[in-house]
């Protein structure tokens, strides 16, 4: 009797509906645009298990530029950025001179060894510090910071992160 | 060049001169320690104009000016030095050659992680119908040439009079 119903079932979509009127409501419910999901679908696509958000317990910014006044500029905008989300900001400071690579080259083509120029190019250093953040808190507001960095200056980003302590590192029984 | 330049002479024998009992003879330099570069002459009649940019000399240039390229190639740890020393000279050839004539400034081009942004002062000597086509021209083949999204700024001015800071 099985075998019967197998062939039929291979041999015509039609019939095989109108034996297996389950199959139907399966068939509707793995379309996304039907309104009532039937409680016959298993549980496993049902949400993901909450991942909770990264704290991070500091995260530092180090601004790297051409220009000692845009760099001041931008930290007074990444500050006030850090104001209006609540972010604390501990620390916010630059180096009182710039780092400089020099270049000394004669300044003629052909022989006048004693006559020569120099050149400098010149990099503006700044650090801001925020203290306490959350993962959500600090991707928004580096996205925010990122896309308007000024022409010129560059950002790097290092993020400190607090983790809970592994299961098996236990503090050590007193016997 | 693109970030921050500036020249500081090796003088010879001189120091001696430099002491104020003999102020007089301060001009007395060698000629090989002169700068002449980015240094326009005077002319008899007075009538050779000059932009602002024109006008001050390379040794104001963090001080009365600012650079005509923004980039973090030059920085520390900087990327992409020649590649785009070489692209920035490219587009000012392009922009001049484009607006034969039209452009009354340098042109300034400031970089944002992809995007390139050009920017010049104009003069309307052409109708806006044909500045229109020449501005979506030189978008579309830079950013055909340069594989980056490429804005244009330009500002028009009246005629190159409007430019001009003072006449040598």
């Amino acid at each position: 009797m099985m075998n019967v119903v197998k062939r039929l079932s291979r041999l015509a979509p039609a019939i095989r509906t109108t034996l297996s009127p389950n199959l139907i409501a399966l068939r509707f419910a793995s379309t996304p645009s039907i309104t009532s999901i039937p409680s016959q679908i298993s549980k496993e696509n049902v949400l993901p298990t909450m991942e909770l958000d990264k704290l991070y317990k500091r995260v530092e910014l180090e601004m790297r530029g051409i220009d000692a006044a845009v760099l001041l500029s931008y930290s007074w905008f990444c500050v006030a950025a850090a104001s209006h989300l609540g972010i604390e900001v501990t620390k916010n400071w630059a180096l009182r001179k710039a780092e400089k690579e020099r270049h000394t080259l004669l300044r003629c083509v052909h022989i006048y060894k004693k006559h020569k120029v120099q050149y400098e190019i010149r990099t503006y250093f700044r650090f801001i510090h925020l203290q306490r953040l959350t993962g959500s808190t600090c991707d928004t507001y580096l996205e925010y910071i990122q896309r308007n960095l000024p022409e010129g200056c560059a950002l790097k980003v290092t993020k400190i992160e607090c983790q809970k302590l592994p299961d098996h590192i236990t503090p050590p029984t007193v016997e | 060049m693109n970030s921050s330049i500036r020249l500081a002479q090796l003088q010879n024998s001189l120091s001696s001169l430099l002491s104020p009992a003999l102020a007089s003879q301060i001009h007395t330099s060698t000629p090989l320690c002169r700068v002449v570069s980015g240094k326009y002459r005077i002319t008899k009649k007075r009538d050779r104009p000059l932009t602002y940019e024109m006008a001050n000399p390379p040794h104001y240039i963090a001080h009365r000016k600012s650079w005509n390229s923004w980039n973090t190639s030059s920085l520390k740890d900087g990327l992409r030095r020649s590649e785009t020393a070489v692209e920035d000279e490219f587009i000012r050839r392009f922009m001049t050659g484009t607006w034969h004539g039209l452009v009354c400034s340098e042109v300034i081009i400031k970089r944002q992680f992809n995007h390139i942004r050009v920017a010049a002062i104009i003069r309307r000597a052409v109708s806006p119908t044909k500045m229109y086509f020449l501005l979506g021209y030189t978008e579309e083949l830079l950013a055909n040439w340069l594989q980056c999204p490429v804005t244009l700024e330009i500002q028009t001015v009246e005629s190159f009079k409007d430019v001009v800071f003072k006449y040598i």
